[in-house]
């Protein structure tokens, strides 16, 4: 089964070497998963050519260091996260690709509403209906006071 | 934690920019000087008069800059 494999892991100096086969996973999903670990190790990404070796596409190899002391075991776990993160991201690649259509008509949706979007034609219809801003044939502008204001004793 | 004064790191071109990696130099000029060549497929960066005040690992932390670098540029790229 092709898959990552630990080449190599140094107690003493907090380091495991991991290797991929070149055609394995494509170079964007090695950065998003060197990206995820930045922040907690010291990621160094290196190429073995591989000429004359068993992959001869090459192999990638990926050195993460601890920026703390860790134990054979934690670098162990390590080279693990990172053979999932690699996983991860390979199917996030795929999911992207495949909604790529979709994604992007959703943001220009969205875009286009955040800018306004188009005015409905109503609203661009330059007739003159006849009627001043102060006109109030619905009687809207009418205070409540006088709309409904008591009948006084007086009147029948 | 002590360094040596001296380093030289070699990245990979296929994997790293070259105009990224002198950027995170130009992060790191303060602390170490850097000199980049082309050595067959990879950049040689020799890293040297590091600062031995600074605490926490220069050369290891540029590498990542330079890492992190080459991922936004290519993402730019795309």
């Amino acid at each position: 089964m092709a898959q990552h494999t630990v080449e190599s892991v140094d107690a003493a100096a907090h380091r495991v070497t991991l290797a991929l086969e070149v055609g394995l996973y494509p170079i964007e999903v090695l950065y998003g998963a060197a990206y995820v670990f930045i922040d907690r190790c010291f990621v160094l990404l290196d190429k073995d050519e591989g000429k004359d070796g068993p992959s001869k596409g090459g192999r990638y190899l990926v050195h993460l260091r601890g920026k703390t002391e860790l134990s054979k075991k934690e670098l162990l776990d390590l080279s693990g996260e990172f053979g999932n993160e690699l996983l991860s991201q390979a199917l996030r690649r795929k999911v992207v690709k495949a909604n790529q259509k979709i994604i992007e008509e959703i943001t220009t949706q969205a875009i286009a509403g955040a800018a306004g979007g188009t005015l409905p034609t109503d609203f661009l219809d330059s007739s003159d209906d006849g009627m001043d801003f102060l006109d109030d044939p619905l009687g809207i502008a009418v205070p409540w006071e006088d709309k409904f204001k008591k009948k006084s004793a007086d009147q029948p | 934690m002590s360094q040596a004064q001296t380093a030289v790191v070699r990245l990979h071109r296929a994997l790293y920019m070259q105009q990224a990696i002198k950027e995170a130099a130009n992060t790191f000029a303060d602390f170490a000087s850097f000199k980049i060549v082309r050595d067959g497929e990879h950049y040689a960066v020799s890293v040297s008069d590091i600062d031995g005040e600074v605490e926490g690992d220069v050369v290891a932390e540029f590498c990542n800059f330079a890492l992190h670098n080459t991922m936004q540029r290519k993402k730019k790229r795309i």
